[in-house]
Formats: C-alpha cells, structure tokens, sequence
C-alpha cells in the first residue's frame, strides 16, 4: 500500500501575489514560513482559506512554480465554490496548504525524448518539469504541446515559449497557433516524424483530452502517463474518497483501486483502468 | 489540563480521531504535536477484504459532507501482518476499529485485536450507513446487545460500541450495549444521506444514499451526546460536527468524556493539534482542566415557559 510522502507539512502560506492570468484564472503566489525543498513536477497541494471559510474540504491543485525557496505558486482556474473561496483570500492574508504530496511524472534519463502535454489548467505541472528539463541538459529532447480553447486561455505562454525547449501552440478556435486540438497538433507531429515514438509522454488537462490521449497512446502503442483530476477529500491518505481503477496485471499491484492522492495523481496508463 | 478518562482508558487529551478519517495506520500522526491527541481510532477493519463502493464517494454541501466509503479495507489477513506490528511504536493508545455483517465477523475482528499488543481498545461500528447487510444491530437493541455480548466474551481490552444516529431512539440501544458489558458508547456514526444533482436528475454519490458529516451535523451529536449520557452510566465519546476548540469543550459540557475529530482533518491534517492548542487556552483562560466541564450542563430538561396572558 502507497504511503504518505515523508516530506509532506502543512503550512499556512501568506498571500504575495494574486495576478491574473487570462480568464477566470490567476496565479496565487504563496510565501511559506519556511524554505522547503524543489518539489517534482506533477506533486500538488490541498488549498483552502485560513479564513476558515469556504467549502469543507480543502483543493487540490498542482505546484506551479517556485520562484524561491519558500515560496510557491499555483495556477488557479476559478469554476466553482473553492475556487472562488481561494480567489477572496487578500494580499496578506493565509492561505492553509498541505505541501507536497503524491507523485509526480517519471523523471526520464535525459537522453530519452519527452512530450509534454497540456489542455487550459493542465499545464501548472510542465513549467516545472520543462525546467528540469533544460537543468538536466534535455532542452533538445523536449517538446511541449499546449492546447486551449481559444488564445488567451494559453495560459502564461509566454513563460513556456522563453523555455529552450520547443513549445508547440493550438487553440481550438484558430486564434493562437495550431488551428485544431492539441492532440491534432500532436499527431501531425508524429506522423511529420517531429517527435519520436519512443518518446515518453505526459499529459494534464480536462478528462475529455485524456481520454482521447490515452486511446491514441494504444492506438500508437506509445508509453504515456496521465495526471488525473481525481475528486480528492483529504489528499494525504486517510478518507478513501479518490479511488482510480487498476488493471489487474499492472504495476500497482492487485487491489483495484489506487489512491489518487498517494500513488498519483500521475499514473503511467498501463497500471490504471482508464 | 486536558487529561480525561475513558472506558479503562487513561488519556492525554479527550480528542481522538474519528475512525476513517485519519487512515487504516498510524502514518498520519506525524502530523500532530505529541500531548494534543489522547488516541488514535483506526478505519474499521472487516475480516475479509472489501474493495469498497464506486465513485463518486464523496461529495459536499455548504456545511459538510457526504460519504459513501463503503468500508474499503484490505482485511484482517492484511492488517496482522502490514499493520499491526506499526502499532506497537505508536506512543498513544491506538483503537481498533471492527465491522463486519453477522456477529461471527464482528467476534473474529474483536479476538483478532484481543491478542495485538499495540491495540489499547475496541470501538465496534455496528452503524456503518453505507454497506449492505448489518443493519440490525445498529438498530435493535437485542441485535446490538448479541454482538456486544459476543465480543466482550473474547476480548480482554476496554470494549467501545459506536451508534448510529439514524434510530428513532438511541437510548434502548445504549442501555443494551451497556448491560452487555460496553466500557464506552461513542455518539455517533454519520446520518444517512442524499445529495442529487438537479440537472442530470441523478444522486451525487455512486451508491446514492450517504453519510453526512461535517458541521451540519454537530447539534444532532450534542443532542445524543446528551440524551445518551444521561441514560447510561458508561462514557460517552462524541463524535459528529467539531471543528472548533468551543465545539469540544461544548460536547464535554453535554456529557461527553472524550471527543472524535474526523471530517475537519481533512481540512488540515493538523487540525487535531490547532484545536487541542485552542482548548487550552480556553480552559487556562477560565481557571478550568477539561474533566471540569464533562456533563456539567447547566439545563434540568425544561425550558423556561412562555408569558401568559
Ligand atoms: C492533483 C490535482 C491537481 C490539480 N491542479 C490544478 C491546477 O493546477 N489548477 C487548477 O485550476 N485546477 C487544478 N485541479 C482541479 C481543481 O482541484 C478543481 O478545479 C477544484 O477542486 C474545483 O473546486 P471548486 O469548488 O472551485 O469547483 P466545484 O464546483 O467543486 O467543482 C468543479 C469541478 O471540479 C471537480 N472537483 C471539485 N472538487 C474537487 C476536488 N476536491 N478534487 C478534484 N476535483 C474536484 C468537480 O468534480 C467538478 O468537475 C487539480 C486537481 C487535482 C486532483
Ligand atoms: C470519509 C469518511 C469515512 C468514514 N469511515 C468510517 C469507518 O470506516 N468506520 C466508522 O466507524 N466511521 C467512519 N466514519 C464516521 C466518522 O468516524 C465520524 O463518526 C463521522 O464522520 C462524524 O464525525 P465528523 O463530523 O467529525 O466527521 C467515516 C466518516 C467519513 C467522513
Ligand atoms: S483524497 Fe483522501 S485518501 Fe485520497
């Protein structure tokens, strides 16, 4: 059975920053009270307001950037009543953050080429895990595909095209880049012989785009992880609420359900019923 | 300054964890600041493994929470080996949690947590609202005063019963536990539940029916907390709604001697830590220790009357 992180605390973060960043969506820049360690790509957070208001449960959102030692950010779409509770939290004021927990995406050797994948929100995790990238001296063997429904909605680019390694854009509506899904895009590149299918890739985004991504991974026999949405309770463990169906004869062994929050939110498609 | 009694056990603090809410092992306690929590109540452990309900398993309502977990738990096999022996390093006293359908799987759980070291206790969940078969013994005290009988009867550890709130009166049911030789009742399990999505016409929760916990539901607890420990002469260890240092120290007035904490853990898994922190300040402010407050109710059952005209 997965076991909690051993790094995971749980802080109160004050409020340093609250830009927006396209519609309906603003990054919420945290200062922690302590330095914390670099955090893997895909690990998240449970957010909610120290104000004590708000829904009952606290939400899940991935680590977005760290721009110090103790300081985080999060890309907060804002849909619903958490989201909204997250967005009245002033300058100043706390915000209660479990940090990090789950698991993050496969580290790949650097000579190993990596297809990053992102729809709208989904793409908080590939900062990160592109930066690592370009660290690791991989930037050539990189690309990133970011997809939305319309331009601004491509959420900070500008961060990701100033990366070395390669972004690719597409929007649904034309407006930005390729005219098309992402998965469009994707596609036209591997069948361009762009990107290798030895490749391994990764993909964020709404459950609609990772469904179509996961059947083109078994249609093209590609290795791919997804990082799962997954309604969460608690996100350290303890109330069962984030069950992902398992395969069977897959990696995370016989019992048929994997706990979201620990044994992912990424999961390598081979090991979940999805 | 928070050190209370309960059902043979002598305890640090009154609060504990709600069972479910805080895991199926001890890994979460690394979360809390040691004195804070007086024990730790395990998920409920069946004897053979159950993989539990669909999702969704859960969904909210300004207020609280529905559940419908349905006991996911690896069973007793697993829980010998992979569990048990963490156990034996934990510094409070860890309560074992036992479900089961028929009395045989509550007597197997019950004299499996006998002969483990690291078990301190017993709390039987004769009240799980989501899982199939049982019912009765959460509802009809000679169902309930069977089950306790046959647990007492093996085990050599204090014996806790948890109820159910979804009775029309809980209080035969206390006093069946009682006189079967129950050393606590705990009040109580979630209230059944349904939340339903207008627009899709369809329940919210997989198995539709729930549990409700949260806030919501904490004048229901008090309410049985208070009936119930005026009824019997055992403890009785609230659980149901307490998020807040005030929530505690209120079911200790109501008659409760010690507290479970569950849905507000998931909030901050310290939760448990900021209230007891709370609790002593509020106590050191009023020149009080927690054990003053336990069924000091100021109220004899009446109300005062209206004005005649
Ligand atoms: C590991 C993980 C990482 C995430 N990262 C980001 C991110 O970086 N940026 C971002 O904007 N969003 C992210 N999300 C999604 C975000 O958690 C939800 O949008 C948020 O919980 C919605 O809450 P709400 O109350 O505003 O909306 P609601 O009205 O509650 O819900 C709207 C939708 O979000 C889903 N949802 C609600 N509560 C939860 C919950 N506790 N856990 C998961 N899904 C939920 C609902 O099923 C529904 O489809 C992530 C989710 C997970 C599981
Ligand atoms: C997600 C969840 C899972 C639960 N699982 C169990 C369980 O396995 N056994 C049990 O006796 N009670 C279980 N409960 C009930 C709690 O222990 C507690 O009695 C109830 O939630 C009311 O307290 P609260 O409002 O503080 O959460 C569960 C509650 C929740 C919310
Ligand atoms: S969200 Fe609570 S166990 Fe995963």
């Amino acid at each position: 059975m997965a076991e909690l992180a051993a790094d995971t605390r749980v802080w109160t973060g004050k409020v340093t920053g609250k830009p927006a960043c396209g519609p309906d969506t603003f990054v919420l820049e945290l200062r922690l009270p302590e330095a914390i360690e670099p955090i893997a790509a895909g690990r998240f957070a449970m957010l909610s307001p120290a104000h004590g208001e708000g829904p009952v449960i606290p939400r899940p959102f991935s680590i977005y950037e760290q721009p110090d030692a103790s300081t985080v950010t999060f890309l907060v779409q804002v849909i619903g009543p958490g989201t909204q509770a997250l967005e009245t939290v002033e300058m100043g004021e706390g915000v209660d953050c479990t940090l990090p927990l789950g698991r993050g995406f496969q580290d790949p050797d650097p000579s190993r080429e990596l297809v990053m994948i992102a729809g709208g929100v989904g793409s908080a995790p590939f900062l990160g895990y592109g930066r690592q990238r370009v660290a690791e001296g991989a930037a050539s063997n990189t690309t990133y595909f970011f997809g939305a429904r319309t331009g601004d909605r491509l959420y900070d680019r500008s961060k990701f095209e100033n990366q070395s390694f390669r972004t690719v854009l597409a929007t649904d509506d034309g407006s930005l880049g390729f005219s098309g899904s992402v998965l469009d895009s994707l596609v036209e590149e591997l069948d361009g012989g762009r990107v290798s299918r030895e490749a391994l890739f990764c993909a964020c985004g709404p459950e609609g785009l990772l469904h179509a991504f996961a059947a083109l991974c078994r249609e093209r026999d590609l290795e791919g992880q997804i990082s799962l949405e997954t309604y969460m309770g608690c996100g350290y463990g303890v109330c069962n609420a984030c069950p992902v169906p398992t395969r069977p004869d897959g990696a995370l062994g016989h019992w048929p359900w994997a706990k979201s929050c620990l044994e992912g939110p990424v999961f390598p498609l081979e090991a979940v019923a999805f | 300054m928070l050190s209370t009694r309960v059902g043979g056990l002598e305890l640090e603090s009154p609060l504990m964890t709600g069972s479910g809410t805080f895991g199926h092992d001890p890994l979460a306690l690394s979360f809390l600041k040691e004195g804070d929590l007086g024990a730790l109540v395990l998920k409920t452990v069946t004897p053979e493994p159950r993989t539990g309900n669909s999702p969704a398993r859960m969904a909210e309502f300004p207020g609280g929470l529905l559940n419908s977990i349905g006991l996911e738990n690896r069973g007793l096999e697993y829980w010998k080996e992979s569990v048990a022996p963490l156990l034996e390093e934990v510094a409070v006293p860890v309560v074992g949690n036992a479900g089961g359908h028929t009395v045989e799987d509550f007597v197997a759980v019950s004299e499996a947590f006998s002969g483990m070291e690291g078990i301190a206790a017993v709390e039987l969940n004769l009240s799980c609202p989501n899982v199939d078969g049982g019912l009765h013994f959460s509802t009809r005290a000679d169902s309930a005063a069977e089950v306790v009988s046959a647990c007492r009867r093996v085990l050599d550890k204090p014996l806790w019963v948890k109820l159910s709130p979804n009775v029309t009166d809980t209080v035969p049911l206390a006093r069946a536990c009682e006189e079967s030789g129950a050393d606590a009742l705990t009040v109580c399990n979630t209230l059944l539940g349904l939340l339903v999505d207008w627009k899709s016409r369809k329940p919210l929760l997989g198995r539709g029916y729930g549990g409700v916990s949260g806030p919501a539901v904490l004048p229901i607890a008090m309410r049985l907390v208070h009936q119930v420990s005026s009824s019997v002469s055992i403890p009785v260890i609230a659980s149901g709604g307490a998020s807040r240092p005030e929530d505690v120290l209120a079911f200790l007035v109501a008659g409760a001697s010690a507290v479970q904490i569950g849905t507000a853990s998931f909030r901050r898994p310290d939760a448990i830590s900021t209230i007891a922190a709370g609790m002593r300040s509020l106590l050191q402010k009023n020149g009080l220790v927690a054990s003053d407050l336990v069924g000091s109710l100021k109220w004899d059952g009446g109300g005062e009357k209206p004005r005649e005209n």
